[in-house]
């Protein structure tokens, strides 16, 4: 029997999230160990009217590319995932591995010419999605490595995961379409914030957000979903912060990381592991030492930890700031290669205030931001 | 340690059948269980030169379409495989199915719709294989549901498969190049005949071949392979011709097939069982009522009936007769959205008279050039 939440998450991401229509030639992506997702997802669509098609793919195989390919062959871009890009009306990215590490031992060079030719092609469907021309979502299919990043047993991690998306209970589009409603009453309310101050252990920063758009992250691009980002202004991030998850970039972690900015960039950085990694990183390009995200996590089923940015820029009670590229539709302007989300744990101590004002602490707005109709807590 | 059978099939498929040069893109077809072979094979492109392209087929697609699909979805040929057809060099799939039954109980009328939308693409694919500006290879990975079709074993089928590749052998490629050469001279030779008659239990058929083209098949397109074959006449095919092994086509199986034809058209068909997709298959377009190639099946490593017409149709002894579209580089003109492949066992009490001269008699040609 097909497991009822894998359904329900098929539905919701064809028809909340994507909302598919009659004729919409929508593309299915992932590895093939995401079967019971992407025919869940095929069926959805055929009921909506939608025309799907497959596009999945075996693990293991870039791992061979990166090791025995020529440079050609590791930078070579397919004509026909080009061809194709033009003809999607939606896309479902589908995230699924069956081993979360294996490219640790991978020449780091060849694996960055991988990902920097891929990165053409993903760059095109940004622009079509950009121009409105194209849906996208990600979501994710639980598996055992998954499950074993998070140090959980499969069993338990499905069971985290679907309560996350809220496929655990019937008629999941409902719950989000009021988380809806509530994220984009709280967007509405910061986005006459001027200045948000960040205090927590070791954490004490200010971040210029004047006249930049809040977003409401409510399940369209995203399943699961939960948070309200912006792109700070770009010269004007002021202090210190300590993120006490290890932030992780491509598969490699560094751990503890504090960083100390001046006039917008990261003057000092620090870790106490991975510390030649951060420093590459924050060398990268000249975008790479400007925040381009501040966000808070609003989805309270996730409560853990679970090295999956998927999931984790979304836990309940964080906020996480990106270095790195910001967003155009934010009125974001700092551009850079990378955008390296860092997850800060605010639940416990943590404070936030709004131009001198107490709004957050440990983990929660204070205030529900006005909403029209009754709504869950955010 | 993988079975070096694994190893020597990946090698066959790259550097003989498909021939990957560098530069070549690569699509390559398969289902998971066909994992550890499309791993081998992609790391085989890669030191060939080419550009692999993975496409995962997994189970259960084609029944939902079939289950839920509209006449615009059913109708429908998604651009992956539009441009695939286009733009590839070489196109590699790897049978390597879960369940080959799983289609049953589809509606043969939505079959039909999913059938001729892809004809198009079929069309042009042969076109481009024709110019020879695509290759194209069939071959087949064991799984647990062919062994089941087959009432084998996983282990013996895998013998039997692997067997038929001449990947028993030490050096693959070169048992079927010198295979290549023996079929290349009997196809010359078959050349010449005008008419073909093919007398067996409840057959007797003949077929003109004159002007056309026997064309020999050595693992290029197919892999395990054994074969000549050609496209008749269209409306030269006259007489009975009773199938003595079931037919495998599009999920369901199809049994004791008898056909009439006059004026190369059949004009009278029936079937032990599944006689109503027959009909539906028949009825499909104009050319799925004539023959559409007629082959020989040559390969004597592959001695079993296994229900997978892959294998079936290169039984050494065996002969088939495909109904609907020909293969242009015989000659053939037939056109249509149906090939189905139906084969009979010629290996006792049969004869087969090449313009009334008797040339091959209980599953071996007399006089072998």
């Amino acid at each position: 029997m097909i497991d009822p939440r894998v359904e329900r998450l098929g539905d919701l991401v064809a028809n909340y999230s994507l909302e598919l229509k009659e004729g919409q030639v929508f593309r299915i992506d992932g590895y093939a160990i995401a079967e019971p997702l992407a025919l869940a997802l095929y069926r959805s669509a055929l009921r909506a009217g939608a025309l799907p098609y497959m596009n999945l793919t075996l693990d293991g195989l870039s791992e061979i590319l990166v090791a025995e390919g020529s440079d050609e062959q590791i930078s070579y871009l397919s004509p026909v995932q080009w061809a194709e890009i033009e003809e999607l009306d939606a896309l479902v990215t589908i995230w699924a591995e069956t081993n979360t590490k294996s490219f640790t031992r991978s020449d780091e060079e060849k694996h960055g010419a991988l990902i920097s030719a891929q990165r053409k092609l993903s760059n095109r469907r940004w622009e079509r999605i950009a121009k409105e021309e194209m849906r996208w979502c990600g979501t994710l299919h639980p598996t055992h490595a998954h499950a074993q990043d998070a140090a959980m047993s499969l069993g338990d991690y499905e069971a985290f995961f679907y309560s996350a998306c809220h496929t655990d209970k019937d008629d999941p589009a409902s719950h989000w379409q009021e988380v809806s409603h509530v994220l984009q009453a709280r967007a509405e309310t910061l986005a006459a914030v001027r200045e948000l101050r960040i205090v927590g252990p070791d954490t004490d920063l200010r971040v210029g957000v004047a006249g930049r758009a809040w977003i409401a992250a409510d399940g369209r691009y995203n399943m699961p979903d939960g948070e309200v980002f912006t792109s700070p202004v770009e010269t004007e991030t002021e202090g210190e912060i300590r993120y006490t998850f290890p932030a992780i970039f491509q598969g490699r972690e560094v751990e503890d990381v504090r960083l100390r900015f001046e006039g917008g960039s990261v003057v000092a950085a620090e870790s106490s592991r991975g510390q030649a990694y951060l420093r590459r990183l924050l060398d990268l390009d000249a975008g790479a030492r400007i925040l381009g995200e501040v966000a808070f996590g609003l989805n309270y089923e996730i409560d853990r930890f679970t090295r999956n940015i998927l999931l984790d820029e979304k836990i309940g009670g964080t906020m996480h700031l990106a270095l790195g590229a910001g967003f155009q539709q934010a009125g974001g302007s700092n551009s850079s290669a990378l955008h390296w989300d860092m997850i800060c744990d605010l639940r416990a101590e943590g404070e936030v205030y709004a131009d001198g004002e107490l709004i957050w602490k440990a983990g929660e707005f204070l205030e529900a931001a006005p909403v029209a109709v009754a709504g869950v807590g955010a | 340690m993988p079975d070096p059978r694994l190893e020597r099939l990946a090698d066959v498929v790259v550097d003989y059948s498909a021939a990957v040069k560098a530069g070549d893109l690569v699509v390559l077809e398969a289902t998971p269980l066909a994992a550890p072979l499309v791993r081998e094979t992609y790391r085989r492109i890669l030191a060939a030169g080419g550009h692999p392209e993975v496409r995962m087929a997994v189970d259960g697609v084609a029944e939902a379409l079939l289950d839920e699909g509209n006449e615009a979805q059913l109708g429908w040929v998604s651009p992956a495989r539009v441009e695939q057809i286009e733009r590839a060099d070489v196109r590699i799939v790897f049978e390597s199915e879960y369940n080959t039954r799983s289609l049953s109980d589809a509606d043969p009328a939505k079959q039909a719709i999913v059938q001729r939308a892809r004809k198009r693409l079929g069309d042009r694919l042969f076109e481009r294989y024709a110019s020879g500006e695509l290759r194209w290879l069939v071959t087949l990975w064991p799984t647990q549901a062919a062994a089941q079709e087959a009432g084998m074993s996983l282990a013996e089928y895998e013998d039997f498969v692997f067997r038929a590749g001449f990947l028993d052998r030490d050096d693959p490629a070169g048992a079927w190049r010198d295979f290549g050469e023996r079929l290349d001279g009997l196809a010359e030779w078959l050349g010449k005949t005008r008419e073909l008659r093919v007398v067996a239990e409840d057959t007797d058929l003949r077929l003109g071949v004159e002007g056309r083209t026997w064309v020999a098949s050595s693992g290029r397109e197919n892999f395990p392979d054994g074969e000549i074959f050609t496209g008749p006449v269209e409306t030269s095919v006259e007489g009975e011709i009773a199938f003595s092994f079931p037919a495998a086509f599009g999920g369901r199986v199809i049994e004791g097939v008898r056909l009439r034809f006059e004026g190369g058209e059949v004009v009278e068909a029936s079937a032990k069982r599944g006689g109503e997709f027959l009909d539906e298959m028949l009825a499909l377009d104009e050319g799925a009522r004539r023959v559409g190639e007629f082959a020989f099946g040559l390969n004597e490593s592959i001695t079993e009936f296994t229900l997978n017409t892959l294998f079936d149709e290169k039984i050494g002894g065996t002969a088939h007769l495909a109904l609907g579209k020909s293969y242009p580089e015989t000659g053939g003109l037939n056109t249509s959205a149906l090939h189905w492949d139906l084969v009979t066992d010629l290996r006792t009490g049969s004869e087969v008279f090449a313009d009334g001269e008797l040339v091959y008699r209980d599953g071996r040609f007399l006089d072998r050039p």
